[in-house]
Parts: structure tokens; C-alpha cells; sequence
């Protein structure tokens, strides 16, 4: 059965008000002295600008009669090295060259700022979920202990994240655990991510485990299993199908605080676009195309969530 | 049923007061010999349902004591584990594990805790199932049964840990009424195979038919017990005439 006309027409409203909008932001746009420059920002994607050939010590160079083949010849010892495969030759034949300088160039295409800052981006959102998991299923537990003093670790530990900034969190984690545990950005970057949101898995987990019916943890002990068992092979199944989609959601959660990394030494997709900002001077283009990129992201990631929450809203 | 077969359950002035304060059982004594079916009946809220909780320590008492199957339940009861491995319990909602089959329900138990092979369990299951009736319902869900057939399974569920006792919570009272009799038919064939059980309903027609002795509850205690057909033809207590007026 096809949906009526006039459902249509709602849609097609909905469509007008947001063209409207977007016309309107352009027009206001028009108004201030700002050139869009577009055509800048393919390259910050894709960088089809080739790697350096560096000199790995210092020597005199060879070029082979086709211009195919560099040599070299170290000035001190008798260290020599060759290499092909490039596009374009620096040195000239005979050069004395030093340590790091650049011989030859590469064209390989490959991933540019922005892309490089997304990738990292996407490893640092993954690291901490795994740990955000296991972290925040070991606290979800503890907020239903039978023990106390596990009942109350967890809930302090579900309060103080849940009630500081993930951005003062960052800075602690970075500044004093960072310096203490001598953590390197990324590993700080991964702990505070993972620490902040375990926090909010505890919580799913906690809802999904009490969500469970009484009679089920009843039934499960009059059979004689183990409070372990009974988690294990009742209660936590059955939690699981409550449990996946906000934890879905919280994962969505998760990509967009990871742009908060940004603030240490870690070059992921938000920061990436910082500089290509101050390269390129084109702040609007840049932060729509950084915007798209995590709206890609956390699309995939929502559509993915949706066939769950369908799956197992058939399964009851 | 023989006077010499041993006592299984000895409640002796057994007492439960709530956090608040309200005392949910006052000094219940209630004894149990192997082989015997026993009926709680009583109005709702007469503690009928929480005294039966207290045979396998779903319920904690706060007085008195009770012994089941050799194993003591005080205050802070020790090894409820071991306890409830000989105690069965069917509940009012089934309660059946709606992620697993009826097979993985009724093995589930006897593999985890009894540490039975997989292959013996999953045999005995089956065996269990056929004495219920459901055999072809083995790897169906909890959830594509009707409520008697899962009420019937509930009750292969408990069998499958070879209690001594069975405890029947209102196991009929969430049945649609054409279900009830289903349920009923097996407990009635469990109680001539010599199944010791202690079952709160509210159908009285079983506890006629059944029970070899029919107590009653009121107000968290209880008032009189007797066989079947004094407890019903000739009540002596006045609580018990105006309560089996109101239900007969």
C-alpha cells in the first residue's frame, strides 16, 4: 500500500522550508566579503603531490644514463644505496648531499589531511569503544551488585564522569595521567575517550540488566544456577537485544566527542581541518567538508543501528 | 502416602517482617513428609504465595526456622545453591527463559549445575517433554506456545533437575481457563507418580481431588489444616465457611 498524497505533500514541505533556509544562508553569505573557494579543498582529500625521496646519509650522487636509477655513495665509509621507481629527480648528477635532504620525488597519490585526520579519527572512536565496553560492562555490573562497596565504586565513578566535561577530562588525562603514566597523545586520547564514555555504557547496561524481569533471575535460582550463571546464560542474553541500540547511539556519541582530542597533539579529522584552515583561508569550505565527513561516519554508523533495533524488534 | 516417609520440608514458626514493618507471615509451622501433596489456599495477601517463597529462600525469613531436604534455612541462610537443587519451583508467569528453546530451558540447569553430558541432559529433556505432551515443541521458543504449554514446559523444567520437591506458585492462575485443565491433568500425574508438592491455587476442585492435606492462610497466618474432604465438607474454622462461601 502506497502512502497517501497527502503525506507527499508534507514531505515536499519539509524539502521547501530546507531549500528555504539554505537559500536564505546563502544570500546572507552573499552579503558579507567572503570569495568561496571550492576548488581548494579536493587536494586536502586527495594529495596527489608525491612523497620525498630523503637522503639517508651523507654522500654524492649518481644518476644513471636513462635518469632511472639514482646511486649513492657516502662521503665517509663505504655505505652505498639505489633508488627507482620515482618521477621526478632533485640532485643532479654528482651533488653532495647531506642526510634528509630530498633527491627525488614520488608521484603516488595518496590521502591527504583531511582524509589522514578521518582515518585517525576512526582508530581512535574504535580503540576506545572496545575498552568503553568492557570498562562499562564491568561498572554496568557493579551498579547492580549485590555488594555494596562495588555498588558504590560504580555509582561515584558513573557520577564524577558523568559530571565533569569530557573536555577538563581530556585535559587531566593528557596533563596529570598523561605525565605520570607517560602516555602518548594517542593513548591519552584513547583513555579519555574510553573512561568518558563507559561511563554512559554503564548506564545502558545497568537499564538493559534491570529491564530484565525479576521472575527471570527467580526462575533461573530456583534451578539452582549461580548468581555468575544466571548472568551469564539469562540475564545478560536477554539484556544484550535491550541493551544494543542506545549503545549503538552512545557509539555515535562517541565519533563526534572524539573531535575534542583535538585540543592535544593529535591530528585527527577536526584538527586536520584546523590546518587546512589556516593554510588555505577558507574556514567555511573547510568546516562544511569536516561536518559532511563525520556526518558520513555517524551515518553509516545510525543506518547500521537501525537493521538492529528492526531485527530484534521482530524477534520481540 | 505412608505416615513413616521421612519429613522434606519442616517449617517451625517461621516469621517474615517487612522493612516497614509489616509482618508478612506470623509464626507459620507447616511440615511436609516425602510423597505428600500439600495446598495453601487463602485469600490474596494472605501470605500464602511468601510462605511458599521461603521453602527454596526466594523469600528471606526474619524468625523462626526451616529445614528442607536436611539443608537449614535461618536468617542468613548458608547454601541456598545446594537448596534449590532439590526444591523445584513453577511460578504463576512461567518464567521461562524467552532467548532459548524449550529444549535449551529444560537442559540449561541440569548441563550448567548438575554438569550432566549434554547428550544425557538433552535426552532426559526430551523424556520430560513427551511426559508433558510437547514433544514436537522441542525447538520452538517460549514465546510461540500457549500459555498452558508453557506452563506444561515450565513444569518439565523443574522435573529436569530431579527434585524432591516440587513448589507450585499459582500455576494456573494466569491461564486463559480452557489451558487450566491441561496443567492440572499433569500435576494430578505427577501427584499419583508420588511427586512430593506443595501447590497455592486457587482451584479448589484440584485440592478436592488431590491434596492429601489442604491449609489454609489468612493474614500471614496459618489458621487450620486438614484432609480434603473435612477441610471442604465439614471446615471447622469460621474465617475458612465464609472464605469457601465466597469461592465455591
Amino acid at each position: 500500500m502506497s502512502p497517501p498524497l497527502s503525506r507527499w505533500l508534507w514531505h515536499a514541505v519539509a524539502v521547501a522550508l530546507l531549500a528555504a533556509l539554505g537559500s536564505g544562508l546563502y544570500l546572507a553569505s552573499k552579503r558579507i566579503d567572503y570569495t568561496w573557494r571550492w576548488e581548494r579543498i579536493p587536494q586536502y582529500l586527495i594529495s596527489t603531490e608525491g612523497d620525498d625521496q630523503k637522503a639517508p646519509f651523507d654522500g654524492f650522487v649518481a644518476v644513471s644514463e636513462d635518469g632511472k636509477t639514482l646511486s649513492m655513495t657516502a662521503l665517509r665509509g663505504t655505505e652505498t644505496a639505489q633508488f627507482t621507481g620515482f618521477s621526478m629527480i632533485i640532485a643532479g648528477n654528482g651533488d653532495l648531499v647531506f642526510e634528509g635532504d630530498v633527491i627525488a620525488k614520488t608521484d603516488a597519490i595518496s590521502a591527504g589531511p583531511l582524509l589522514v585526520g578521518l582515518w585517525l579519527t576512526l582508530k581512535i572512536s574504535a580503540l576506545a569503544l572496545v575498552f568503553a565496553l568492557l570498562l562499562g560492562l564491568l561498572i554496568g555490573l557493579g551498579r547492580v551488585s549485590k555488594n555494596p562497596a562495588a555498588r558504590d565504586l560504580a555509582a561515584f565513578y558513573v557520577e564524577v564522569i558523568r559530571g565533569t566535561p569530557l573536555l577538563v577530562q581530556i585535559f587531566i588525562v593528557y596533563f596529570f595521567i598523561g605525565t605520570v603514566l607517560q602516555l602518548s597523545a594517542f593513548s591519552a586520547g584513547v583513555v579519555a575517550l574510553a573512561v568518558f564514555t563507559a561511563a554512559y555504557v554503564a548506564e545502558i547496561v545497568r537499564a538493559g540488566i534491570e529491564a530484565v524481569p525479576k521472575g527471570q533471575t527467580e526462575a533461573a535460582q530456583s534451578v539452582g544456577l549461580s548468581g555468575l550463571q544466571t548472568m551469564m546464560y539469562v540475564i545478560l542474553p536477554q539484556a544484550t537485544r535491550r541493551i544494543l541500540p542506545p549503545l549503538a547511539g552512545q557509539s555515535i556519541n562517541l565519533i563526534k566527542d572524539s573531535s575534542l582530542v583535538s585540543v592535544m597533539a593529535l591530528t585527527d579529522l577536526t584538527k586536520a581541518g584546523r590546518e587546512v584552515v589556516s593554510s588555505t583561508f577558507s574556514p567555511f569550505e573547510v568546516w562544511f567538508v569536516v561536518a559532511l565527513m563525520y556526518l558520513l561516519l555517524t551515518g553509516v554508523l545510525s543506518v547500521a543501528v537501525r537493521r538492529l533495533e528492526q531485527r530484534y524488534a521482530v524477534q520481540g | 502416602m505412608n505416615d513413616a516417609n521421612p519429613v522434606l520440608i519442616e517449617a517451625r514458626e517461621i516469621e517474615k517482617r517487612y522493612p516497614n514493618g509489616v509482618l508478612g507471615l506470623k509464626r507459620a509451622s507447616l511440615s511436609v513428609k516425602a510423597g505428600e501433596v500439600v495446598v495453601i489456599v487463602g485469600p490474596s495477601g494472605s501470605g500464602k504465595s511468601t510462605l511458599l517463597r521461603t521453602f527454596n529462600g526466594l523469600e528471606s525469613i526474619t524468625g523462626g526456622e526451616i529445614v528442607v531436604d536436611g539443608h537449614v534455612l535461618h536468617q542468613r541462610s548458608a547454601d541456598l545453591r545446594a537448596l534449590r537443587q532439590r526444591v523445584g519451583m513453577v511460578f504463576q508467569q512461567f518464567n521461562l527463559f524467552p532467548h532459548l528453546t524449550v529444549l535449551e530451558n529444560l537442559c540449561l540447569a541440569p548441563v550448567k549445575v548438575l554438569k550432566l553430558p549434554a547428550t544425557a541432559a538433552d535426552q532426559r529433556a526430551r523424556e520430560l517433554l513427551a511426559k508433558v505432551g510437547l514433544s514436537s515443541k522441542c525447538d520452538c521458543y517460549p514465546a510461540q506456545l500457549s500459555g498452558g504449554q508453557q506452563q506444561r514446559v515450565a513444569i518439565a523444567r523443574a522435573l529436569a533437575m530431579q527434585p524432591a520437591v516440587i513448589l507450585f506458585d499459582e500455576p494456573t492462575s494466569a491461564l486463559d481457563p480452557e489451558m487450566v485443565g491441561e496443567v492440572l491433568e499433569v500435576m494430578k500425574q505427577l501427584a499419583i507418580e508420588g511427586m512430593t508438592m506443595c501447590v497455592v491455587t486457587h482451584e479448589m476442585g484440584f485440592a478436592r481431588a488431590v491434596a492429601d492435606r489442604v491449609i489454609f492462610m489468612d493474614a500471614g497466618e496459618i489458621l487450620c489444616e486438614d484432609a480434603p474432604d473435612a477441610f471442604f465438607g465439614a471446615p471447622k474454622h469460621e474465617r475458612l465457611q465464609s472464605f469457601l462461601r465466597q469461592v465455591l
